[in-house]
């Protein structure tokens, strides 16, 4: 009996001897080899896109979430951690997109900067009856911090579809870049000066594309309540069987009012986009001869070699889809 | 009334799919959860769930994001662990539930590192399991096909399963059989479970595979009794889960499943076999 | 039909679990018809004779011959603990599985099998009760059932491990009358008893194991005071550290 207390006690020693010295070890690992770029962490791809448009090759820019990568659904590995551990910066979209955000922070014992990109933007609520997207209008002010809004309602945070709201993450993501690389403010100034132009022209193009659109063409159903900003700047309706996460599952109610609305309306187009199951938008399509017309790009990129690799493409080929099904 | 409860699958096609898949399904899986709960093994369809996902994974790699390979790869790994088990308990020390769960546990531990190896964060049992909304030409076309096999199946093992259930040291006495029942019983549960995964979801394919067999239990007195009201209760359940999520706006698996499980509370109470309420009641014995 | 050929054969047969020896270095035959008792005190190994001889266990050395003997020509009767008395399933269908070998595992049970089946219930007096459950039987009801089934295998060599066991003695004396009636039938029945008196009273033969074989014959020259105390002190217990059996090679180079 003493000699099985004993081992006990010998063994919890020799436990804490070894968290101590992995501890040790963490704290010399993270001293930073100093380097030329700046080391900058996205969480996911369309937010690491950004980053290396404003920071150029001052800035090494690596993705938690990349590709075709669902960052609803993403859980941190250790290397995320070690990954982070390193950066100088790490660029977050905020608004409850990153839930794991905070485990992944402490667990890496990350010490750069935070840098949330739609800070200033003016947020949008997800509601859930109707399957109708209303929302406040995102508005001229900038300087707001983000707008007080109900707990009550989950906040829709798929900000970048609003070009306009691009804007806004550029702007913080180059004074967060100058914040910490003073040097290269000029480079960082100019760089956003170009995306910003490059931004515009794309959301001028976007709103001359849906002009073209017969109003009571612009409506489409699809799988993600990710095109809330979307539908509110560029006027197109957007309705989807699902809620605001790729978790939550459909009832039948949900389904069949999705499928009289269409019939209905007659809502020419159903969309899949990159990241959920399309069954249930199959045979939604199946029974009310909507066209299912292609893949819509929300939460991320495509890979290189995909029809949306950057940003300013995802928003060319979420247009061209949407034009091409919804004008004939 | 009658007009109402007609109405949903008379306006809508997806509606009818879904009875249809829950029909054939109700058809299949209760028998074998009804053998499942009287050979004590009740949480195998749990644990199948999680058994799969290394083959899942693997299909993925193989084969990206492809339903038919990843359902392949889930039936080959749960097959294989169903199996294992079975053959672990025969021949060693272990009963059936403890090296079930002994394999179970390495299999998805497996799956869950071949899954973070890839490097997408693509929840892969998202795509794998679906839903009974969602039911289109070849989820209906599999779960028709796995439910004519499992019916024939069954049927041509009925009595060599029900004595190995009760009584399987006899049947080892009698005939070379045993195994070959076994294995087959097995198969059986790992086609129904992965099929139902597949096109109805963890929750339902499991739900309905052991809810009315457990329920079946109050109210009859033999094996044949158990599986009609199993069957009966089952498809009673998923129209009225089809009916209340359509009417109260509720997801659809889970409303099938609290269905099956009143159903459930409702036998333990008034069943006519062992209803908690009838011993309660003063009743007169019977004179023999 | 008597024949001189044995039933069983034990030639040096060493039984055991994990190379620990239940039973050791048995030799000695069972002619056919013949009604012998395996008497011993509890760990003498009766069961695992019992079991060896079905072929549940095999041996860890020596041979055990059964003289042609398939597993259709045996019937075993286990002791009960196996059997899942909970299952719901008839009395008729609990004794009808003894025709198995007849109908196999799809023929259905026809008007003849149905005589059969009533008919053995009748012999053991439980036709009143076919259609309840066998979970709604006392303990010596149950066991008349599982008579009930082993009349209908008709097999050659009948095993019986601990029938008695907890059961009335009303039914005892009328199980009893059936293990004659086998006899005279001549049928081969083995029995593992635990109850001397019954031994002394009803078999002709008996084998008295502890272990190891202390004395096997007639049932009056086994059953001595003598052998029963030797039996006693032979039943050790189960030894973690025991040394590997030196006695094969003795006996060889004896």
């Amino acid at each position: 009996m003493r000699n099985r207390l004993l081992t006990l006690i010998a063994f919890a020693f020799v436990m804490l001897g070894f968290s101590g010295a992995a501890h040790a070890a963490d704290k010399v690992s993270n001293d930073k080899v100093a380097s030329d770029k700046v080391k900058a962490v996205s969480s996911f791809s369309i937010l690491g896109d950004m980053v290396k448009n404003v920071g150029g090759d001052r800035v090494e820019v690596t993705m938690l979430v990349g590709p075709n990568g669902d960052a609803h659904v993403f859980s941190p590995t250790p290397a995320d951690a070690k990954m982070l551990a390193g950066a100088d910066i790490f660029f977050v979209n905020g608004l409850g997109f990153e839930g794991w955000m905070e485990r992944l922070e402490n667990a890496s014992g990350f010490t750069g900067a935070l840098v949330v990109a739609s800070g200033g933007v003016m947020p949008i609520t997800m509601h859930e009856e109707e399957g109708h997207h209303h929302g406040v209008e995102a508005g001229d002010e900038q300087d707001h911090g983000t707008a007080d809004h109900d707990e009550d309602e989950a906040t829709d945070p798929h900000a970048w579809q609003n070009l306009y709201n691009g804007e806004i993450y550029v702007k913080n993501i180059r004074d967060g870049l100058i914040a910490v690389d003073p040097d290269g403010a000029e480079t960082y100034e100019a760089n956003a000066a170009k995306y910003l132009a490059a931004i515009e022209a794309q959301d001028k193009a976007v709103r001359a594309a849906v002009a073209k659109l017969p109003k009571a063409r612009r409506k489409i159903i699809t799988s993600h309540d990710a095109f809330g900003y979307f539908g509110n700047a560029y006027g197109l309706e957007i309705i989807a069987p699902e809620g605001v996460s790729t978790e939550s599952e459909a009832s039948a109610q949900d389904v069949a009012k999705i499928i009289r609305q269409i019939r209905e309306e007659h809502i020419p187009a159903v969309f899949l986009e990159n990241v959920t199951d399309r069954r249930l938008l199959d045979q939604i399509a199946a029974e009310t001869g909507a066209k299912v017309g292609g893949t819509l790009y929300s939460d991320a990129l495509s890979d290189e070699d995909g029809p949306a690799p950057t940003y300013l493409d995802m928003f060319r080929h979420n247009v061209g889809a949407l034009t091409a099904a919804l004008s004939s | 009334m009658i007009d109402n409860l007609v109405q949903p699958f008379i306006e809508f096609a997806f509606m009818r799919r879904a009875l249809v898949g829950s029909l054939a399904i109700s058809l299949t899986a209760p028998p074998i959860g009804v053998f499942l709960v009287l050979r004590r093994m009740s949480l195998m369809g749990d644990a199948m769930g999680h058994a799969i996902l290394p083959g899942a994974a693997i299909g993925y790699l193989l084969a990206g994001l492809s339903l038919f390979a990843m359902s392949l790869g889930g039936f080959a790994a749960g097959l294989a662990v169903a199996l294992a088990a079975g053959l672990v308990a025969r021949s060693t020390v272990l009963r059936e539930d403890a090296s079930l769960a002994g394999f179970y546990l390495v299999s998805l531990a497996l799956g869950v590192m071949l899954v973070s190896m890839r490097g997408s964060s693509v929840d892969l049992l998202h795509v794998l399991f679906g839903t009974v909304l969602a039911l289109n030409d070849g989820a209906l076309i599999l779960i028709a096909s796995i439910a004519s096999v499992s019916l024939v199946t069954l049927a041509l093992i009925y009595r060599p399963l029900v004595l190995e259930c009760f009584d399987a040291q006899f049947l080892r006495s009698v005939s070379p059989l045993s195994s070959t029942t076994h294995l087959l019983f097995l198969v059986l549960v790992v086609l129904n479970l992965v099929a139902g995964f597949q096109a109805l979801g963890t929750l339902m394919a499991v739900g309905i595979m052991l809810l009315p067999a457990v329920a079946a239990r109050f109210w009859a007195e033999d094996v044949g009794g158990m599986i009609a009201v199993a069957v009966a209760s089952a498809f009673g359940s998923s129209v009225t889960g089809l009916l209340v999520s359509y009417y109260v706006n509720v997801p659809t698996g889970p409303a099938v499943i609290l269905a099956c499980g009143a159903f459930y509370l409702l036998s333990m109470l008034v069943g006519v076999r062992g209803g908690v309420l009838w011993g309660l009641m003063p009743r007169k014995h019977l004179e023999a | 039909m008597k024949t001189t050929a044995p039933a069983l054969g034990f030639h040096n047969l060493t039984l055991g679990y994990d190379r620990h020896p239940a039973v050791h270095h048995i030799t000695g035959e069972v002619s056919r018809g013949e009604l012998l008792a395996v008497v011993g005190p509890n760990g003498a190994g009766k069961s695992t004779l019992l079991k060896a001889i079905v072929g549940e266990l095999k041996p860890l050395s020596g041979r055990l011959d059964l003289d042609g003997l398939t597993k259709r020509d045996i019937a075993y009767l286990p002791q009960v603990i196996d059997i899942d008395r909970s299952f719901p399933i008839s009395v008729f269908d609990c004794v009808a599985m003894g025709l198995w070998r007849e109908l196999g595992a799809w023929r259905g049970l026809d008007g003849q099998g149905r005589e059969q089946v009533i008919r053995a219930l009748g012999t053991v007096g439980l036709v009143e009760l076919a259609d309840r459950p066998v979970g709604a039987l006392s303990g010596g009801q149950f066991q008349r059932v599982l008579f009930a089934r082993l009349l209908l295998q008709d097999a050659a060599l009948i095993l019986l491990d601990e029938p008695f066991r907890a059961v009335d003695t009303k039914t005892i004396a009328e199980l009893i009358h059936l293990i004659e009636h086998w006899h005279r039938e001549g049928r081969t029945v083995l029995a593992a008893l635990h109850d001397i008196e019954q031994v002394r009273a009803h078999f002709p033969r008996t084998l008295l194991l502890a272990r190891e074989v202390v004395a096997w014959g007639e049932t009056a020259n086994v059953l001595t005071p003598a052998n029963l105390a030797k039996s006693r002190t032979l039943t050790e217990a189960f030894d973690t550290y025991a040394h590997v059996c030196e006695r094969d090679e003795a006996d060889a180079a004896a």
